[in-house]
């Protein structure tokens, strides 16, 4: 699929995209710092700030400083794999020519999450906490090829209409 | 580019209230805990239906917006769901106090579980959760949205119809 997106608008979404990741996984850590810090009340609000995304069993987080991550092992896994891809982005797709993955590399990184977890819930087996984080890690790595090119092409398809807007009022009518 | 912007809202009106009723109901939203399945799921379906409403070839922008207008729509209808089920504390406190009676032994922590689960359920964490989820939520229906066009959009656009004075038009 060609995309429209120009080096620059990736470039800054990229760049937008990182600042995101690193202030998302601090507040993963920050959560147990701050109550292993004796600041409850600041850590109880990340918590329930990461409960909308993730069940938060204690059991199935790290813990960290003696309290348990804001999230699960697998929730970890993908925002630790969103990490990765972050820093495999312009090595592997550069910033010229964005490109969303094929749908085989999509069904082949989602697939051991997706039974993994799938089992999990169905009560058939209960995988270890590092098992869960390394499917989450092999998914979320693949994500960020897929929203820093998204994106970028939204950023860029604006500018375009609106570079043609701004030339439809400058650009003299012809009178019949 | 489409030469005509598609009907994203219809999609996400959709498959949104369906992701948000699937979110908010007990036991089906357990499976929000594999990355927001319902909302990375529902957005990426969102995707399809507009695809097959959008004559022309969806772009990954496309995909990221009726995303995220679906990851809205979910957090808001999930949201009215959870605050529509919540259990009333006093009723399972009296439960507790009858089972008590009867001598079944409660877990310790029984009072500051029930005591955070009131607390989380009040209105002023509910619009706190709204918030917070319709951001989540609209986040993870952008990507659901763009994964959606990338697996579901047509790769080229469906030839012409042909007309009544044949190919030449376009000559």
């Amino acid at each position: 699929m060609s995309l429209a997106a120009s080096s620059r608008s990736v470039r800054a979404v990229y760049l937008l995209t990182v600042a995101g990741t690193v202030l998302w996984l601090a507040a993963v850590f920050l959560a147990p710092w701050l109550a292993a810090r004796g600041a409850p009340g600041a850590a109880r609000f990340i918590y329930a700030v990461f409960s909308s995304v993730c069940h938060q069993i204690p059991d199935r987080c790290f813990v960290f400083q003696g309290h348990p991550l804001a999230v699960c092992g697998r929730c970890l896994g993908i925002y630790a794999g969103f990490a990765a891809g972050l820093v495999l982005y312009p090595l592997v797709r550069g910033f010229s020519r964005p490109a969303l993955p094929p749908a085989r590399i999509f069904l082949l990184l989602t697939l051991p999450m997706a039974v993994d977890a799938a089992v999990g819930i169905l009560g058939v087996w209960v995988s270890p906490i590092g098992f869960r984080f390394a499917t989450g890690l092999a998914w979320g790595t693949l994500l960020p090829f897929y929203l820093v090119t998204g994106i970028s092409d939204l950023l860029s398809t604006r500018n375009k209409r609106a570079a043609a807007r701004v030339l439809e009022k400058t650009t003299p009518k012809k009178v019949e | 580019m489409n030469a005509q912007k598609p009907e994203y809202l219809r999609p996400a009106l959709i498959v949104g209230a369906v992701a948000g009723l699937l979110s908010g109901l007990p036991f089906f939203g357990l499976f929000n805990c594999i990355c927001c399945l319902w909302i990375v799921g529902g957005a990426a379906m969102a995707a399809k239906l507009l695809s097959s409403k959008t004559p022309g070839i969806l772009k990954p922008s496309d995909g990221a917006i009726v995303g995220a207008l679906t990851g809205i729509v979910a957090a808001l209808v999930s949201t009215v769901l959870t605050a529509a089920l919540k259990p009333d504390v006093e009723t399972a406190r009296r439960v507790l106090d009858w089972l008590s009676s009867l001598g079944i032994e409660q877990p310790s922590n029984i009072d500051s579980l029930l005591e955070r689960g009131s607390s989380f359920l009040s209105p002023g964490w509910l619009l706190l959760g709204l918030f917070v989820s319709a951001a989540v939520y609209a986040l993870m229906g952008v990507l659901g949205g763009i994964i959606g066009v990338s697996l579901f959009a047509r790769k080229a656009a469906p030839p012409a119809p042909p007309t009544a004075s044949g190919p030449s038009d376009a000559a």
